[in-house]
Formats: structure tokens, C-alpha cells, sequence
């Protein structure tokens, strides 16, 4: 019981940053435009995150900053996919080397480090105890002493579906997608609307990557975000741009991050084999998925 | 038709020059920023590229495995295939090759270096069909299977050489050197220039060929422009993906196979700087043509080579190399789109004609 | 004051002068046909009076006021809407929220979903419009999403309406449903301007009409006082001439392609092609007549080899081909023309030489044991341009800066290269103008007086008519008559099509 109350926290702890980051990826997925810079974005916002707290000591202000270069960085994508209608799978690529070597750069320039910056006096985000959730049994225990983002990554999806599914902008949202020239016709803009999706899944990253430099460790490390802009990539995909199905998918993706930790400690299990779990998974979970529709169809 | 050809090499040239110029002075912008001088910095990076016989043996060095890479992911791309594991089979074919080394030593003379690189193109290859598999026969979207695919490419070589094939002894993890008739041939000591990039010269060859006249050849870049009007023609979608991603794979396993013969002789864990990767740089900037590629491959390798001196002598981080070739392929890929867009104005204007 | 005038407007696109001078004007209340042949610059008139074009010269006037339209939403504040050949609707979202997007009735930014149901229900029973809101368009029949069409225009107070070709995709009864909805708006104060180049439909419902041939007017009548004739002659400035089949040349007994009870899905898992049989004989051109929509297309897949049948047999020449994949029944002799010309016919990055040997590159003479023969492959190239008139510079363009007739013949070309046993062909004129759509004729004709037996589906029935020996009308996917075209004729085929059952169509 102890070992799934833990596992469990784990798992949230862990999907936390995928939530955030997939919830972006299913506004530019409604919105027809796959975005593939996810995992770039979500890494700069981790480096501005801790870049602003240090500087400013406060992880208040990391979060902020974290969005704000993220947006910076998805309007430059928009830039380039929207005005010069360039590759979209093309520039998210290149967004991401950029990110990469950007955030690398600043390291060594701005704090004459390589590999990581953990500054011992580093603001975190602080896990929140939220009074009356540890009194409930079992629940408690996973839901109680999060960082407070990661209750924000819950409350995101449902937001996200609202505003989806119930507003204005996100109906105009989901028709730009479907057919652009019906929104058009109707005299939606279009490219408002991308870029609105666009921004929203900057923002989204940036804060992801806020958890994952402020909330987990609270440290920046190169590359830190190592693939997981891709896992929330197939976990939209997973569950096809709708974020409750996409949400879930984070949710098992988080899950077997957690295992893969846990097992890495096991003595006797090589550490590779865990690290590859989670990526092996997703390619095994998007096959299965395609499988069954394909046999659907049968 | 030579003319022809030449205009267009002239053209390619050209806009490859232009995006690169666009791109040094962004750098300089950020070495300015950065409070380093931009000038000096691209001298010596010049004369360290292209200074001197051995300063162009290290450059063609450095560039040798991208030219493998880039010719891996233009394959692909015409195709249709966005293949982004090429890295993934980069490392396997490393392996692949290094085992063959260190292992089946009791093959003579040169049979045993040809018997590893062919291990690694099939190696390579044989990865490289996984996640084609999957999307020729599942429909499942080969940018994110590649993907997660290279990672667990590189965390299994990194067990390989951690775990069962550890030489004890060694800090670092690496497997056995392979043995001396498995190496591949230095073309100008003291470089580490190897016949890895004279392969790498075939295989541009080859591949210029291959799309230009070969059967083959013609039905990729057809299903690649079309794959409706390809399966309308008889065209086969699952052999047309299955046989670029073979080839994809087994020029990335090459690539791996040159690093660890020619460079290195042993398999180290995380050994490629991101080959892969800059391989769909490579590409994109070489438009997926044969000699694209290796005008790009050789390009980056300058910028690498340069830049690794850059870091020791002004200090400037190694990554710099790498916004620089971010913002190039962002601007190649949107001087394409400016000239298509001007295109698509045109002709829709005519097609409104009532 | 006639509610609406063009006066002078003329529009130059690279190559074709679409409008010349046009002089247009539609009194407040009328049903209004403008009519043309494919081609003769009716819709362009009608995109420039919704925004979507600018012209170059000439004004607009609306109720007296010269008035600038730059763009749809300036033509829909002004009142005009326009329903498009092509429906832009969005299948996913239900009916209400299709029609009322962007004019949403909202609490907040929330959509307040019972006001729109309403005012939909209202109008909808205003104009006999009777749809479901609630229910997603992407399961209504056209005629229905033509109706969800007509009340997003109602929506958003249009007084003009233009209907481009509404009733292409409407089964005969539909189109009388869709008329009844029109005179509804005529006498409600509403104008609606309806093109099409269906005379018949002209003379029943229009009270004008206005001629356009080549760019210009040539004739505006009021409708009662002319009629199909003179109304045709002002459209081809000559008498028809259709290509007239002479008497049935050699068609031997002998069956090159038959279909046994064929059965397969379409997209969405439901069953187009039902149990269908048939046969096509040596030497006969079979049309397949029928509404879009009735598995046509799913069949032409199935022959084709790119879908899977559910169950049921080909045959080709007495083979069994139901399970060969698209390049074998090519190598067999099925050779196809498929509906979508620039998407499903030619890869238009492509040059014309390589769209041409796209069906055999990997035979001889254009390629021996893996490598391309450049040489023979360029001679083809050359002697299917001259032989099929294909007029380009040269055989190494990209096919993309070619006309729609042209592209049709490099199509043409590549499939007749060598004599096919069957030619399947899928609306093979659409979009083309009068003497592109002549020479694919003539080619059919001759084809198959050489013997080629030919499968003809069309959603024309006069070139059905014309050209084929016999007619089958598909129907939801199964056969529901057939015809022989020496007595034919266009009422009985529509009734079939719209699925009122077999006459007894042989005898007369």
C-alpha cells in the first residue's frame, strides 16, 4: 500500500511536466499545426526558470520568466511556419537544436559552468501542503505536498477542455483546424487563431519547464528536458489533440518515469534498462493504438 | 542540359552562401552581446577550417560522418519519410561495426574491415525498418518513433559497453579496441582524415546517381512528391517507405561504422556530439540533393572544426556552432518558402480563371 | 432601381480574360440565373461581388450606392452571401454551431448554446428549411448540408444570395426541395442569383436570366420568353454538337471486365458498393450514371486496387484479379483516368516526362535491370506529346504550369500510351472547357471502336448519354437500372438516380 501510495505520488510528480507541455501541444494539435519545438520550448523556460530566480530569488519569478521566453521563442516558430510558410516539422526541429545549443551557450557564458548549475541557494517551488487533503486516506498521500504546479497541470486540463470545448475562441480554434478555409469563410481569422494556439503552447511549455528545473530539482542541467517534449508529443497524439485522453497518457507515461527511478536504485538492474523504458513504451503504446484501429476498420 | 545543371549548382551555391552570410552576422550579434570580438573569432575560425593542408583534413575529418548523416536523412525526406533516427542507427551501426572488430579477429587481411562496415549498414538498416515497419504497415507517425527510438539506441549501446562487453580496467565506457586490420586507413598523418570520408565520397556518388538514374531512385522521389498519385500509378507505399528507410539506416549505421574504424578503433557510450541530428541540418540545407549535402556536410564540418578552436583560444562555447546552424536552417527553410509562396501566388490566380 | 448592377467589370488573370466589360443587373425579389459554360466567367463575376476577387475595372452598385467590396466580411455586412460549389463546413461541429460561427450568441466567452438552437429553429421554419441542430453535419446528406448552407447565409441577414451550382450535387428530387426553398426567399424579399449550366433548371425557375460566353454577356432574357435553344445557341454561339456515337461498331460478345457482387466500405465504414454486378464487353462503353455519392468512387477504388473489397470478384479477361495489387491489374490491361486530376492523375512537382512513365518505368524500354534507359524515356516523352497534342514547351517543365486541359491530356496520354484491355474513366471532363472536353470524347470514341472496352462514370448525363452503349444507374451503391442509350433519356435516368426504382428501361 505504502509502495503505491508512493508510486503513485511519483507519477504525478513526474506527469506533471508532461501535462503542462501536452496541454500546448493539444491547443497547436486543435489548431492544425503539430508542434514539434515542444520539447526546445520546454527546455529554454527550464533555463530561463532558474536563470530568473537566481538572479532575482524567486521562483515566482522563474515561472513568469519561463513563459515569457517560451512564448518569445513559440512566436519565432510561428514566424516562421505561419508568415514564410516554412516546414512546420522542419522549423520545430531546427527551434529545438537552437534551444539546445542556446541554453548550452548561456550556460558557460552567463555562469561559467558546463553540465549543470545547481546553485545551493536556489528558490524552488516549494511543495504546497494543502490543509485537509493529507487527512484523506490513500488519496492524500498522492494528491498532498506537490509542488504547486503540479496542481496546476490538473486544473489546466480541465481548463483546457472547457475552453475548448464550451467557449467561443476554442470553437474557432477547433474549426481553424478542421478545414481553415470554412473558419476563413466564416470570417474567422486564421492566423489569429494559430497564433493564439501557438502562444498558448509556448506558455504551456515555458511552465513545464519551470516544474522541471524549479519544482523537481531545482537545478538546470544540459538537455535536462531529455526527450520529454517528445513523450507529450505521442501522448497528444495518444489521445488525439482531446486533453482528458491526452492527459491520461501523460499520466502512464509519468507512471513508468516513476518506475524507471525506482528500478535504477535496484541493485542488479543495469541503469540503461529503465532509461529506455519510457521511450520504448511510448513506441509500443502508439503501435498498439494503431493496431486496434487498424483492425477496427478490419 | 549540362548548362542546366550548372545553373542550378550555381544557384544552390549561391543561396547555401547567402543563408550562411545571414547567419554569421546573427552570431556576431550574439558574440557582440556576449562581449567577445565577432571579427577574430571568424578569422581564426577560417584559417582553422580551411588554413592549411591539415587545417582541411580536420575540417573534411569533421565532416565525414555528417555527410554520411545528411545523405541518410535526404534519402528519407524525399521520399516522404521524416526520418529523425538516424542517430539511433548511427549508434547501433557503431556497435555493430566494433563488435565485428573486436570479435571475428581471426578474419584475414581486409575482409575483416569490410565485414565491419557491412555490419554496420545493416545494423543500421535493420533499425532504421522498426519504426518503417510501423508506419508502413500501422500508419504510425515515424517523427515521434524515430525519435524515442534514438534513445533507446544510445541507452542500449550504453549498457552493451557498461555491462557485457566492459573492458575491465577502463573508467570510461568503451568496449575492446578492435583489431588492426579493422581500421580504416589514415589518408594524411598526423589528421585523423581516414578512407571513412573517402566512402563518404562514394556514397554522395552513389546516391546522386541513384536518384537520377536509377528505377529506384525515380519511384522515391515520385511517391515523395505524390503518394497518392505513386499508389494510384502502382506504386507500393510499404515498399516504397521500407526501402528508403533501409537505406536511410544503413547510411547512418556507416556513418557510425566510420567514427569508431576511423577515429576512435572502439565503441564509446555517447560518443556522437549529435551526428544524427545535424545530419537533418545537413539535409535541410543541402535541400536533399547528393552534392547539397556534401557542399552543407562540409560547411558544418568547417564551422565545427573551427569552432572546437574557437572555444580554446576566445573562449567561445562550442554551442554557438550550433545557433548558428539552427539559424541557417531556419532561414533556408524559409527562403524556400518565399520563392514557393510567390510561385503559389501565380498560380492561383490562374486557377481562379473562370 | 434594380437592386444590384455591375456595370463594366472586367478581370484579366495570366492568360484568360474571365470577364470583359460585364454589364449585370438583378432586380430586388427575382431569381436570377446567370448561366455559362464551363469557363465562361461566371463565377468569377460572382467572386468579385462577394470579395473573394478584385476586378480590375468597372463599380459596383448595391440599392443605388456604388459600393467597395475588398473582401467576404465587407460583402456579408453589406448582405450578400454566397453558398459555394465546394461546402465550407465543418464536419466534426454540429449544425448550429456551423451555422452561427462567429456570429455565436455568447454569455461571456462562453457559447450560449440554447440561443442558437433557437434562432435556427426560427428560421429554419421561416424558409421550410428543416434541419436538426444538434446533430453533426459530417452525418447529413448534401441536399441537408446545402440547407445548413443556405441558413448560415439566412444567419447572417443576407438579402442576395448566390448559389454556385447548387444542384451538381442534388438528386432530382432534392433539386425541386432546394427550388421550393428558393421561391420561399423570393417571397420573403430575398434575391437570389443561381449559377448553373443547366438549362432546364434555368426555364423552370428563374424569372430572368443573363448569358455569359467567353467573358462576355451575350443575352439577358426574362425566362418566359425564350428558351432552351435560343439560350444555348447564346451559350456556344453555335448549335451543340455532341459527339454523337455512330451506330454500334464491333462489340463483340466477348467479356474483357466483369464484376461479381462486389461489396466494400467507404471511409466511414458504412457500405458503398453494394452486391453490384456487371459486365463490360469488347468494344463497349459502359456508363455508370448517378448522383456523386453513391459509390462511384468506392468503386472505382475497388477496380483499381486501392481499396479492399469486403467481398465479391473482378474479372478481367476470365482472371481473377480481386486480390492483385494496383500493378499487376495495370499489367494485365486496366488502365485508369481518376476523378481528381492534379491529386490522384499527376504528381505536379513532377516534370511531364515523369508523370508520363510513371505506370512503367520500372519495365522496359524505360528502365533494364534496375537502371533508368534516359534516352528511351525521353523519345517516349516526345512521341506521346505529339501524339496526344500535349502543348508545353518542352517535356521537362514541371506538369504544375499547365491548363487543366493539357494536365488531362499528359493523364490521357500516359494511360493510352499502350492499348489497355479496360479503360476505367472518372469523370474524365470535369473542369474542362468545351474543346478539351470534345477531344477526350473523340479519344473515347475511337478507343473503343479499336476495341478498348471502357467503363465511363460521370455525373453528366448528357455525355453519358452520348457516348455510351449502355447505362447503369448506381443508387446507394447497387444497380438500380440499366439502360441502353439508343433510349435513353435524361428524366427517367434522374428518377433512377434519385432512386425511384426500375421502369422498365428496355423497352419503350
Amino acid at each position: 500500500m505504502e509502495t503505491i501510495v508512493n508510486i503513485s505520488f511519483a507519477m504525478l510528480r513526474m506527469a506533471a511536466p508532461l501535462i503542462l507541455v501536452a496541454m500546448g501541444g493539444v491547443f497547436s494539435q486543435q489548431v492544425g499545426l503539430i508542434n514539434i519545438a515542444l520539447e526546445g520550448l520546454m527546455l529554454l523556460g527550464a533555463f530561463a526558470a532558474v536563470l530568473a530566480a537566481f538572479a532575482l530569488h524567486s521562483a515566482l519569478a522563474g515561472t513568469f520568466a519561463a513563459i515569457l521566453v517560451a512564448m518569445l521563442f513559440v512566436l519565432l516558430f510561428a514566424l516562421f511556419v505561419l508568415r514564410f510558410r516554412a516546414n512546420l516539422v522542419v522549423v520545430g526541429l531546427a527551434v529545438n537544436i537552437l534551444a539546445l545549443g542556446l541554453t548550452k551557450y548561456l550556460l558557460q557564458v552567463l555562469f561559467a559552468t558546463r553540465g549543470a548549475f545547481a546553485p545551493t541557494d536556489l528558490p524552488g517551488l516549494l511543495p504546497l501542503d494543502i490543509p485537509g487533503l493529507r487527512a484523506i486516506p490513500i488519496l492524500g498521500g498522492i494528491l498532498s505536498g506537490h509542488s504547486p504546479l503540479v496542481y496546476v497541470s490538473l486544473l489546466l486540463v480541465i481548463l483546457t477542455h472547457i475552453f475548448l470545448y464550451r467557449t467561443i475562441p476554442g470553437l474557432h480554434i477547433r474549426a481553424v483546424g478542421e478545414k481553415d478555409d470554412a473558419a476563413k469563410s466564416a470570417g474567422i481569422s486564421v492566423p489569429r487563431m494559430q497564433y493564439l494556439a501557438l502562444i498558448l503552447s509556448g506558455a504551456f511549455s515555458g511552465l513545464a519547464g519551470a516544474q522541471l528545473s524549479l519544482g523537481n530539482l531545482q537545478l538546470f542541467s544540459e538537455n535536462m528536458t531529455n526527450g520529454r517534449g517528445f513523450m507529450a508529443l505521442a501522448a497528444v497524439y495518444f489521445g488525439r489533440g482531446r486533453p482528458l485522453p491526452t492527459a491520461f497518457a501523460c499520466l502512464l507515461f509519468g507512471f513508468f518515469e516513476a518506475l524507471q527511478i525506482r528500478l535504477q536504485t535496484r541493485v542488479g538492474i543495469p541503469p540503461q534498462w529503465p532509461q529506455m523504458l519510457p521511450f520504448a513504451i511510448i513506441v509500443l503504446t502508439l503501435s498498439l493504438i494503431s493496431l486496434r484501429q487498424a483492425r477496427h476498420k478490419a | 542540359m549540362i548548362r542546366d545543371t550548372l545553373i542550378a549548382w550555381g544557384r544552390e551555391t549561391l543561396r547555401i552562401v547567402f543563408t550562411l552570410l545571414t547567419a554569421l552576422v546573427i552570431g556576431a550579434v550574439i558574440m557582440w552581446l556576449s562581449g567577445k570580438d565577432a571579427i577574430a573569432a571568424y578569422k581564426i575560425l577560417i584559417s582553422t577550417a580551411f588554413g592549411g593542408r591539415l587545417e582541411i583534413a580536420d575540417t573534411l575529418l569533421t565532416a565525414t560522418p555528417l555527410i554520411l548523416t545528411g545523405l541518410a536523412t535526404a534519402v528519407a525526406f524525399r521520399a516522404g519519410v521524416f526520418n529523425v533516427g538516424v542517430e539511433g542507427s548511427l549508434y547501433l551501426g557503431a556497435f555493430a561495426a566494433a563488435w565485428v572488430g573486436f570479435t571475428l579477429t581471426s578474419l584475414p587481411g581486409p575482409s575483416l574491415l569490410i565485414a565491419a562496415l557491412l555490419a554496420g549498414a545493416i545494423v543500421g538498416a535493420a533499425w532504421a525498418l522498426i519504426p518503417g515497419y510501423l508506419k508502413a504497415r500501422l500508419g504510425v507517425d515515424e517523427i515521434v518513433t524515430t525519435i524515442m527510438l534514438n534513445y533507446v539506441a544510445i541507452y542500449f549501446t550504453s549498457y552493451l559497453v557498461n555491462y557485457p562487453f566492459a573492458v575491465p580496467g577502463l573508467a570510461n565506457a568503451m568496449s575492446p579496441l578492435v583489431a588492426a586490420n579493422a581500421k580504416l586507413p589514415r589518408l594524411l598523418p598526423p589528421s585523423q582524415l581516414n578512407s571513412s570520408f573517402v566512402l563518404a565520397l562514394l556514397a554522395v556518388l552513389a546516391m546522386a546517381f541513384l536518384f537520377s538514374r536509377t528505377a529506384l531512385g525515380y519511384e522515391l522521389r515520385v511517391y515523395g512528391s505524390n503518394p497518392l498519385f505513386a499508389r494510384w500509378s502502382g506504386m507500393r507505399p510499404t515498399s516504397v517507405i521500407l526501402k528508403a528507410m533501409l537505406i536511410s539506416g544503413a547510411l547512418g549505421g556507416l556513418a557510425g561504422a566510420g567514427q569508431v574504424l576511423g577515429v576512435n578503433y572502439r565503441f564509446v557510450a555517447n560518443f556522437s556530439p549529435g551526428y544524427g541530428f545535424d545530419g537533418i541540418a545537413v539535409a535541410l540545407l543541402g535541400r536533399n540533393s547528393a552534392w547539397g549535402v556534401l557542399l552543407g556536410a562540409i560547411l558544418f564540418g568547417a564551422l565545427r572544426s573551427g569552432g572546437a578552436t574557437l572555444e580554446l583560444m576566445m573562449d567561445i562555447p562550442l554551442e554557438l556552432i550550433r545557433i548558428l546552424e539552427a539559424t541557417i536552417i531556419l532561414f533556408v527553410t524559409a527562403q524556400f518558402a518565399l520563392r514557393w509562396v510567390r510561385r503559389r501566388r501565380m498560380s492561383t490566380a490562374s486557377e481562379t480563371a473562370e | 432601381m434594380p437592386y444590384l448592377e455591375m456595370r463594366g467589370i472586367s478581370k484579366q488573370f495570366p492568360g484568360v480574360l474571365a470577364n470583359d466589360h460585364i454589364d449585370f443587373s438583378v432586380e430586388q425579389g427575382e431569381i436570377h440565373a446567370l448561366v455559362g459554360e464551363n469557363g465562361a466567367g461566371k463565377t468569377t463575376l460572382m467572386r468579385i461581388l462577394y470579395g473573394m476577387e478584385t476586378a480590375d475595372e468597372g463599380a459596383i452598385i448595391l440599392r443605388g450606392k456604388e459600393m467597395r467590396i475588398p473582401n467576404p466580411q465587407v460583402a456579408i455586412s453589406l448582405g450578400i452571401g454566397m453558398v459555394h460549389q465546394e461546402f465550407q463546413l465543418l464536419p466534426s461541429l454540429t449544425v448550429a454551431e456551423n451555422i452561427v460561427l462567429n456570429r455565436e450568441p455568447r454569455r461571456g466567452i462562453f457559447l450560449d448554446r440554447t440561443a442558437a438552437v433557437q434562432a435556427i429553429e426560427n428560421l429554419s421554419t421561416r424558409f421550410g428549411l428543416g434541419v436538426e441542430p444538434t446533430v453533426r453535419v459530417a452525418n447529413l446528406s448534401v441536399g441537408e448540408q446545402q440547407r445548413v448552407e443556405i441558413l448560415k447565409l439566412v444567419y447572417r441577414h443576407a438579402e442576395l444570395l448566390i448559389l454556385d451550382e447548387p444542384t451538381a450535387v442534388l438528386t432530382p428530387q432534392e433539386t425541386r426541395e432546394l427550388f421550393a426553398i428558393m421561391r420561399r426567399l423570393s417571397s420573403e424579399g430575398h434575391t437570389v442569383i443561381f449559377i448553373t449550366h443547366k438549362l432546364g433548371e434555368v426555364l423552370e425557375i428563374s424569372s430572368r436570366v443573363t448569358v455569359l460566353r467567353r467573358g462576355r454577356v451575350t443575352g439577358v432574357l426574362e425566362t418566359a420568353r425564350t428558351n432552351a435553344v435560343e439560350l444555348a445557341q447564346l451559350m456556344v454561339g453555335h448549335e451543340i454538337l455532341t459527339t454523337q456515337k455512330e451506330a454500334a461498331p464491333a462489340i463483340s460478345d466477348e467479356t474483357v471486365l466483369r464484376v461479381e457482387k462486389l461489396q466494400a466500405e467507404d471511409d466511414r465504414g458504412l457500405m458503398a458498393v453494394n452486391e453490384l454486378s456487371f459486365e463490360v464487353r469488347h468494344g463497349e462503353i459502359l456508363g455508370i450514371a448517378g448522383v456523386e455519392g453513391n459509390g462511384q468512387r468506392e468503386l472505382v477504388e475497388v477496380l483499381v486496387g486501392l481499396r479492399p473489397a469486403v467481398s465479391g470478384r473482378i474479372y478481367l479477361d476470365g482472371t481473377d484479379i480481386s486480390y492483385e495489387a494496383v500493378r499487376q491489374r495495370r499489367e494485365q490491361g486496366l488502365a485508369v483516368i481518376p476523378a481528381n486530376r492534379s491529386l490522384e492523375g499527376l504528381s505536379l512537382p513532377c516534370t511531364i516526362t515523369e508523370n508520363l512513365i510513371s505506370t512503367r518505368y520500372h519495365q522496359p524500354p524505360c528502365s533494364h535491370r534496375g537502371l533508368l534507359n534516359l534516352p528511351a524515356i525521353s523519345s517516349f516523352a516526345q512521341e506521346l506529346m505529339v501524339r496526344f497534342d500535349i502543348r508545353a514547351e518542352s517535356p521537362r517543365l514541371p506538369t504544375r504550369v499547365l491548363s487543366g486541359g493539357n494536365l488531362q491530356r499528359v493523364v490521357v496520354a500516359r494511360e493510352l500510351a499502350a492499348v489497355p484491355r479496360v479503360l476505367i474513366a472518372a469523370h474524365p471532363t470535369r473542369g474542362l472547357d468545351v474543346s478539351a472536353t470534345q477531344a477526350v470524347h473523340r479519344e473515347l470514341l475511337k478507343l473503343s471502336s479499336e476495341g478498348v472496352s471502357i467503363l465511363l462514370v460521370s455525373a453528366d448525363l448528357e455525355e453519358i448519354i452520348n457516348l455510351s452503349d449502355r447505362i447503369l444507374v448506381l443508387y446507394r451503391g447497387m444497380v438500380v437500372g440499366e439502360v441502353s442509350a439508343s433510349q435513353a433519356n435524361q428524366e427517367e435516368l434522374g428518377m433512377l438516380m434519385a432512386g425511384r426504382g426500375w421502369t422498365a428501361g428496355d423497352k419503350k
